[in-house]
């Protein structure tokens, strides 16, 4: 570890830069974090943890809401893994490895979250009751991805789908079954990389190339009444109080506000 | 950006005062770092002198001495590099330095 002058050698916030960002973008770093809160873990949660029997209309909303949570996993699955190809470094074509792995996994525990729940072919149910808004959303994410735009796709997949679905599962994991409750805390733990990932990625762009701001403000217009959208959607089925839902509406635009687009 | 680990301590100011961070159960990043972060409670929850809360994915940061204005700290959770501020209503915040 490369430390400034007088610093501990095990002190991170000592660390130069370029050796943060090259540690924390690396696949032993990402190996190490998931290994900590990933391992004895069956289909993302505990073997031992409960399940608690639903009442049917908890449960068909349960099963809309996770057949939605797929939709959007998949877009991240699809996104992340080919904009690998246009990434502009070595260490965010490492990262989006990671991520890609990540989503793939997020996919797959939710997919069995559905089978445990009864669904018996979660890709058809999936297709049934699948959100419009995502489904549009999915399909402008590939698009930029397919059209090379490393900008709007990135702030598209890791800033706007990823601040929406970290505000979302951390809600829905207050008051979900404990099953599903411990599978979206675990989803939630590698949602932080990706958004961080999206959030200072662009945040260095648009300092060093401003006029892509306007792009991105076009981007950001055409996505949010999508993922606002879903997000209405989504409260009403996970029943989530106004002043929750309004708190997550909130929590979504900081996340863009942050990096100027209010 | 004033950058106090370049500084020497105390020079004009009051010696901060020193932590011994022990790992809170914070599990997200690799077992060597995991005393540096610890889970946020929420709004009630009562920030210590060397802790900010990361204003992207609401980790509570710790440090080994006292925070203070201008210094950097990193989030290793979201990646992210910050900056320690005062915020209007006096308490410390981090903002977030690309």
């Amino acid at each position: 570890m490369r430390t400034r002058p007088g610093a501990s050698t095990a002190d991170v916030h000592a660390l130069e830069h370029e050796q943060f960002l090259e540690e924390v973008h690396s696949f032993e770093f990402w190996f190490n974090a998931v290994e900590g809160y990933l391992s004895g873990l069956t289909w993302g949660h505990r073997p031992d943890t409960v399940e608690v029997p639903l009442a049917n209309g908890d449960r068909e909303s349960l099963i809309t809401v996770l057949c939605n949570y797929c939709v959007g996993e998949t877009a991240a699955l699809e996104g992340a893994s080919g904009l690998i190809a246009i990434a502009p470094n070595r260490l965010a074509k490492v990262f989006l490895a990671t991520q890609v792995a990540d989503e793939g996994r997020h996919l797959e525990v939710f997919h069995h979250r559905l089978r445990d729940l009864g669904v018996a072919d979660p890709e058809a149910e999936v297709e049934r009751r699948a959100s419009r808004s995502l489904l549009l959303f999915r399909r402008r994410l590939l698009e930029l991805v397919a059209g090379k735009d490393w900008e709007a796709a990135i702030f598209a997949q890791n800033v706007i789908l990823e601040a929406l679905e970290f505000a979302v599962f951390h809600s829905h994991a207050q008051d979900a079954d404990p099953v599903t409750a411990e599978v979206l805390r675990n989803v939630i733990k590698d949602e932080r990389r990706h958004i961080g990932f999206g959030e200072n990625e662009l945040g260095r762009r648009l300092a060093g190339s401003p006029h892509i701001r306007a792009r991105l403000g076009q981007t950001k217009k055409e996505m949010d009444h999508l993922v606002l959208d879903a997000l209405e959607e989504t409260a009403r089925l996970i029943g989530l109080a106004r002043d929750e839902k309004d708190r997550l509406c909130r929590l979504y635009l900081e996340s863009v506000a942050r990096l100027g687009f209010a | 950006m004033t950058d106090p680990l370049e500084l020497p301590e105390g020079a004009g100011e009051a010696p901060r005062r020193r932590y011994v961070l022990d790992e809170t159960g914070f599990d997200e990043v690799p077992k060597k770092y995991r005393r540096f972060y610890r889970k946020w409670r929420g709004a009630g929850d009562e920030l210590a002198p060397n802790e900010v809360v990361c204003p992207v994915c609401k980790v509570v940061i710790r440090s080994t001495r006292e925070l203070r204005p201008g210094d950097r700290v990193y989030c290793m959770p979201c990646m992210s590099r910050l900056v320690v501020v005062r915020s209007e209503t006096g308490m410390l915040e981090a903002r977030v330095a690309y």
